[in-house]
């Protein structure tokens, strides 16, 4: 273990060695979660080799974890990496004004990130909360067809609605702070990444090179960004944006690549045969092709931003996610409510616009709202009429009079969850006792299953896991592992891998669950798509607010804030999934006289099961993300040394877990992905 | 009409997908093997092998096969948007594998124009603006293109649909959209690539109406690609049959009809209606005793199947006359023959196969 002070949950739990008992139910559960159609005869077991040899190695594992009881990586293998990184985040603060590096390349950017989120806003600021509002509504507006048709006064309204809520929660002056913040970082990412996009679109060798980036940075946690920034740009808005803008622009490059790839083949060679060159082909047919896709590009990097932007108050964002760590960090709850519902507002708002502009795309309708160069000068007109209206009636910031304080209260409410609900509720017990039940009964037992398995049978496991993805998957994996052990953080790592797992499986149990319900009856999916909508959306952050006030933090609050934030993609990747089967696969088992049961076991599941497979994947990569953010509501781990890392300036820590994390989110990308051939059918 | 000079030429004309593509044509060796053998021997798919033909001008030059017979990857090359791996091509006299970059452009913007079997209409666009787009690409100025473009969406029966989009359109009106959009280009040829197999049975047949209005009312030249035969008889002024990349067999519908080239042509067209595609000079025998003097008289070109009307009428048989002088006569036993298809055996001809 590394010299950092143990962390207090960690204590608390009682170290004594679970007997293999324990392991062996453990490793069943892991190995069903990733190769989830396993169960069937013996003799068809025994004619896959691939099977039986994770079988033996998953026995080879228990035994050894039985025999030994004691697993940890040695210490003859560890390498010091904490003190070269202290030495070069020693260079790098020394020579940060002076280097040639910083002065011609790295302060520039940090100068020019600082002067224009400043200059944007002080325009917020000069448009005062009446300009602003209007110039928000106006484009919600425009975006949703600029008529008075339904969709655009409902993103309007939205609009409208998010902002004076913003306004009465006395939450005005931060989520400028954030808007100013947030408007440069998408400006950026998307141009950045529409630029990468297009690269990875026309040349196959830019798309080759491209591509594995783009996957690799989609599974790491969005808390791994932080630290690398820190260390070149210090802690303050610079490196909130270039953290930001890394972090949000692969979804608008991917998606840009994928509408160029994808654009019809029949217009492109029309465009072609008709005699265009090149350029002409690009403007006139892929480009517009692509539209649909590189507005969802846009819309996930928007999302994206935020969730960062939000994140990063770790690393001196300010604005909303400030409020919000501050509040964390003391378990107030009350004090990051309003700073929490401004953020939701603000994603659901973006969210909602830039639907509605994809939506508009699509309407074959839409083709009759009035020209750009009456609309824009109108708007800007508006806009500028409401910040001289405000600038006259001298009301330029929200009106102190016009909030309301909902912390109090809101307080009030926690305290008697925690007392009523907390515990000593008849049969139940409440929420405190599942808290304390979960972390003893089920994050205990499986990480000191981990911790009692020797080194080497874990890297065997995981090796033979990642086998089906590929050889390449393999080395991946078990160097990812072996780095882990180097760094020393074997212990803290498989504490992080323990809530994981066990967050894992909750998240599928109830996702498949929920997910096939809800392929099977209308009723259900139509109540519950809605909500999946909206929890998409929101930044990772605010997952934390809820399960504070019920859990009131440690490591079962972390897994509680990842099931709920993995949950949404699992239960539509599953439903997705089971409906989009061939349905005269169904029909025929159906005319065959198959039961509900039947049909959902020899037909629906076995068809989806790529589907199934890639909820996994989902699941492991958005559970791991909260996991680690987890470390600051007591999950521990090395969420905790990242965070603690940050608040003491010690990045040699930070540095470390962060890499640790890393490593983490490629094994377990890599072991639950699904097998090329799987992916191959996915696709086709 | 071979005396008018060919608007394409093709001569020897090959395209091999694969690797080292070059070496296939011309090879000997690879010559005599089948497609299936190549593919196994060397990797490469000869999707085009050693065609010979000309399109002259003003004819509707029809290019028929089943899928995979290489027929829409030939019409690609003709303007290059696939480009051939071997051989002459020339259009009007002019050496199009020869041309460089903006040549090749020029021709695709003037010359010759497609019309696709997937439509590849731009779904951003109104109708109109897709019927413009070939002008747009050669630089027209809106107001000038647009009104052309509504002239001839007007002439292919698009009138009042200028503003919709091409999703809210049905698939013939859609390709009707395509027709109008290579139309509007003024080009010498209309390339068509299997352009109404993905419409129902009866839309094809209004399009095909549409085709032949056209080609009598402008007399352009066209290449038309299909995998249908009656479409083809329909159609085709000649007919190039394919075959694995070959051509079997070029000439008339009725040619192809009555003297198919080899048995995998006379597979081909079994179930044609054969009165209704060869005509009485084929079907005529010589006039016996006095026959050539009196009786009903017909043209050389008249169908099998109008001749069996008229010869029930006299009941007895009609002279085939040309300029005046008796060819031959036809009775109920020649008509029968063609019905029955047993004229094919007595016919002493030679077949023509790919005369040029």
């Amino acid at each position: 273990m590394s010299a950092a002070p143990p962390n207090p949950v960690f204590e608390k739990t009682d170290r004594h060695r679970r007997d293999a008992a324990d392991g062996d139910d453990v490793r069943t559960v892991k190995t069903d979660a990733a190769d989830s159609a396993a169960p069937g005869p013996w003799a068809r077991l025994a004619g896959n080799p691939r099977a039986m040899l994770l079988i033996a190695a998953v026995l080879v594992a228990i035994v050894s974890a039985a025999l030994t009881g004691s697993g940890a990586w040695p210490a003859d293998l560890t390498v010091d990496v904490r003190s070269p990184l202290d030495d070069l985040n020693r260079w790098l603060v020394d020579n940060r004004t002076t280097h040639p590096l910083f002065l011609y390349f790295l302060l520039h950017i940090s100068n020019s990130a600082e002067s224009s989120v400043d200059g944007v806003f002080s325009v917020l600021e000069s448009l005062g909360f009446i300009g602003v509002t209007v110039a928000a509504v106006l484009i919600a507006w425009y975006a949703g067809g600029a008529g008075l048709r339904r969709r655009a006064l409902r993103t309007a309204a939205t609009a409208l609605a998010t902002f004076a809520v913003i306004g009465l929660l006395g939450m005005w002056e931060p989520a400028m702070e954030t808007l100013a913040l947030m408007i440069v970082a998408v400006a950026v990412a998307a141009l950045v990444g529409a630029l990468l996009g297009l690269a990875a679109g026309l040349s196959d060798r830019c798309q080759r090179v491209l591509r594995p980036v783009f996957d690799t940075m989609q599974v790491l946690p969005a808390f791994s960004y932080l630290l690398p920034f820190v260390l070149l740009f210090d802690i303050g808005i610079p490196s909130v944006f270039v953290a930001t803008v890394i972090y949000a622009a692969p979804p608008m490059a991917r998606l840009t690549a994928l509408g160029l790839r994808g654009a019809d083949a029949a217009a492109l060679e029309a465009s072609a045969s008709l005699g265009a060159s090149s350029w002409q082909r690009l403007v006139t047919a892929r480009l517009p092709l692509a539209r649909k896709q590189m507005l969802l590009g846009l819309n996930q990097t928007i999302m994206m931003c935020l969730s960062m932007v939000v994140l990063a108050s770790m690393i001196g964002a300010g604005g909303l996610g400030d409020e919000i760590f501050t509040a964390l960090s003391t378990v107030d709850v009350g004090l990051a409510l309003p700073a929490g519902i401004a953020v939701v507002l603000l994603a659901i708002w973006l969210d909602r616009t830039t639907a509605a502009a994809g939506e508009q795309l699509e309407d074959p309708a839409a083709g009759h709202r009035p020209k750009w160069w009456v609309l824009w000068p109108g708007i800007v007109a508006a806009v500028a009429g409401g910040a001289v209206f405000g600038a006259v009636i001298g009301r330029k910031e929200w009106p102190e009079a016009w909030t309301v304080a909902i912390s109090e209260p809101v307080n009030t409410v926690v305290d008697w969850i925690e007392r009523e609900l907390g515990s000593g509720v008849p049969v139940l017990g409440g929420t405190l006792t599942w808290s304390e039940g979960f972390a003893n009964y089920v994050i205990n037992p499986v990480r000191d299953a981990l911790l009692a398995t020797p080194w080497w049978a874990l890297l065997l496991v995981a090796g033979v896991l990642a086998l089906r993805t590929g050889w390449k998957a393999v080395v991946t994996v078990v160097l990812s592992l072996a780095a882990i052990g180097a760094m020393g953080l074997w212990d803290r790592s498989l504490d992080t891998l323990s809530q994981v797992l066990a967050a894992l499986v909750v998240t599928l149990l109830l996702g498949f669950g929920v997910g096939i319900l809800a392929a099977r009856v209308e009723r259900v999916e139509r109540v519950i798509r809605p909500v999946l909508d909206i929890m998409q959306t929101m930044p990772q952050f605010i997952y934390l607010i809820p399960v504070i006030a019920l859990f009131s933090g440690g490591r079962t609050a972390a897994v509680a804030a990842a099931v709920v934030y993995a949950l949404p993609a699992v239960v539509r990747i599953t439903t997705q999934g089971i409906r989009q089967i061939d349905p005269s696969a169904l029909e025929a088992a159906r005319s065959l006289g198959a039961g509900t049961g039947q049909q959902l076991r020899q037909v629906q599941l076995p068809l989806a099961r790529p589907a199934l497979q890639l909820a996994v994947n989902q699941g492991v990569v958005l559970v791991l993300a909260i996991v680690v953010i987890g470390g600051m509501i007591g999950g521990g781990a090395l969420g905790v040394d990242v965070v603690r890392g940050l608040a003491k300036g010690d990045l040699g820590l930070g540095m470390t877990a962060g890499i640790a994390i890393v490593c983490l989110g490629l094994l377990l990308d890599r072991i639950s992905q699904p097998s090329a051939a799987a992916k191959e059918r996915a696709l086709s | 009409m071979t005396a008018t000079e060919p608007v394409f030429s093709v001569r020897d004309l090959w395209k091999v997908f694969g690797p080292k593509a070059d070496r296939i044509p011309g090879n000997k060796e690879y010559a005599a093997l089948s497609a299936e053998e190549l593919r196994k021997q060397t990797g490469c798919t000869a999707a085009v092998r050693d065609v010979s033909f000309d399109v002259h001008k003003g004819e509707v030059f029809v290019v028929m096969g089943l899928s995979g017979s290489g027929k829409s990857t030939l019409v690609r090359c003709l303007t290059r948007l696939i480009e051939p791996t071997s051989g002459r091509l020339t259009m009007d006299g002019e050496d199009v594998i020869a041309m460089d970059k903006n040549r090749l452009r020029e021709l695709r913007r003037h010359r010759a124009a497609m019309v696709f079997q997937h439509f590849g209409l731009l779904p951003h666009r109104s109708v109109l603006d897709n019927v413009a787009y070939g002008l747009e690409i050669q630089g027209m100025s809106r107001p000038e293109r647009r009104a052309k473009a509504a002239e001839v969406a007007a002439l292919v029966g698009l009138a009042g649909l200028e503003d919709r989009r091409p999703g809210q359109l049905s698939g013939g009106q859609q390709q009707r959209v395509g027709l109008a959009r290579a139309l509007a280009v003024d080009p010498q040829v209309l390339l068509f690539d299997e352009p109404f197999s993905a419409l129902d049975p009866l839309i094809r047949r209004d399009m095909q109406e549409e085709v032949i209005r056209l080609h009598r009312e402008e007399g352009r030249t066209m290449v038309f690609i299909t995998h249908d035969l009656n479409e083809a008889l329909r159609l085709g002024d000649r007919i190039a049959l394919m075959r694995d990349g070959g051509i079997v067999q070029l000439g008339t519908p009725e040619e192809i009809v009555a003297n198919p080239a080899d048995d995998y042509v006379r597979d081909f067209v079994r179930d044609v209606p054969r009165e209704q595609v060869i005509s009485v000079r084929r079907a005529m025998r010589p006039a016996r005793d006095g026959e050539g003097e009196s009786g009903v008289a017909l043209k050389p070109e008249t169908l099998v199947s109008d001749a069996i009307e008229a010869v029930a009428r006299s009941g007895a048989y009609c002279r085939v006359v040309e300029n005046g002088r008796t060819l031959g006569v036809v009775g109920y036993e020649e008509l029968l023959a063609v019905v029955a298809g047993l004229d094919d055996e007595a016919e002493p001809e030679p077949s023509k196969v790919a005369a040029v």
